[in-house]
């Protein structure tokens, strides 16, 4: 299956343990958190690992994004999730 | 006998493709409220977003304490300082910063149905005739009997088998966003207010 890129919305208010308790479900099916913001996180996933970051109590809605081109911040945010994808990625020396 | 036409056309073509089509029909709509219901989430999601920060470098040359050339003079290294200005954040909202909901659309169906039909038929005819004559004679009495016996045995096997299956497989693919489902930037210049930018995602 491939891998997606998923905004992953809160349900309710932020707070940071219910932030933290999504991402660590992200983590654990397998995906990579790009960005974290106050409504939810936008995150790459495997289609086949939505079902169980949708099942998660304080997710309202996981949906597939794309990042346009022609975005007023496109570049930036390619950047951010480039750059906080990198510190998930373990490389091993071969 | 069977046949075999009369088989393949009881396969109910007609239902399955209406089927097939009505279930990714329902499918599609479904896809297409997450999507926009997704669109709605983008527009509502904002973050702080800085547009530019600004670095200065400026000249900033120096000497090094107790390090001379070989006349005594102190040495003077090119220095720099770096004045940096951060631009006023704006809240911006996912969707202008550049990032768009997925639309699925479905490009590709097919349905597959095998049959496979088998008939066979045996049939077995076994006949025997017998006829024994026995005749006796004496002095006053002659006697004479002839008896005959017929069996005839008929079978027939007939054996007759349809199996089928079928498989149905849909291809869904990512598709640029739909221009009526996406909402339109104007980008007004307050500078210039006759210059309005219109643009979609």
């Amino acid at each position: 299956m491939a891998m997606q890129m998923y905004l992953v919305a809160f349900n309710g208010e932020f707070n940071q343990p219910m932030s933290r308790s999504v991402q660590h479900r992200v983590r654990q099916s397998g995906g990579y958190i790009l960005m974290v913001m106050r409504t939810g996180i936008i995150v790459a996933l495997d289609d086949s690992q939505v079902p169980t970051v949708q099942s998660h109590p304080d997710v309202s809605l996981v949906g597939g994004v794309t990042l346009s081109p022609n975005g007023y911040a496109a570049e930036r945010l390619k950047r951010i999730f480039a750059e906080n994808l990198s510190k998930q990625i373990e490389v091993k020396a071969e | 006998m069977p046949n075999v036409g009369a088989e393949l056309a009881s396969v109910p073509f007609g239902k399955m493709i209406y089927d097939m089509a009505s279930a990714i029909a329902r499918s599609q709509v479904a896809l297409d409220k997450a999507s926009i219901q997704l669109v709605k989430v983008l527009a509502s999601t904002t973050f702080e977003y800085v547009p530019d920060v600004v670095e200065v470098l400026q000249p900033n040359p120096r000497t090094l304490k107790g390090v001379t050339d070989s006349q005594g003079n102190p040495i003077v290294i090119t220095g720099v300082q770096v004045s940096t200005d951060v631009g006023t954040s704006f809240p911006l909202t996912l969707l202008q910063a550049g990032v768009n909901p997925t639309f699925y659309a479905f490009t590709n169906s097919t349905i597959e149905v095998k049959m496979s039909i088998t008939s066979t038929q045996e049939s077995s005819n076994t006949l025997s005739v017998g006829v024994s004559v026995t005749a006796s004679a004496d002095f006053l009495f002659a006697s004479g009997s002839v008896t005959s016996h017929v069996n005839f045995t008929s079978a027939n096997k007939f054996s007759y088998s349809v199996t089928g299956s079928s498989s149905m497989s849909t291809t869904l693919a990512p598709v640029p966003p739909p221009k009526n489902m996406m909402p339109r930037f104007f980008l007004v210049n307050a500078m210039d207010p006759t210059k309005i930018t219109i643009s979609q995602s």
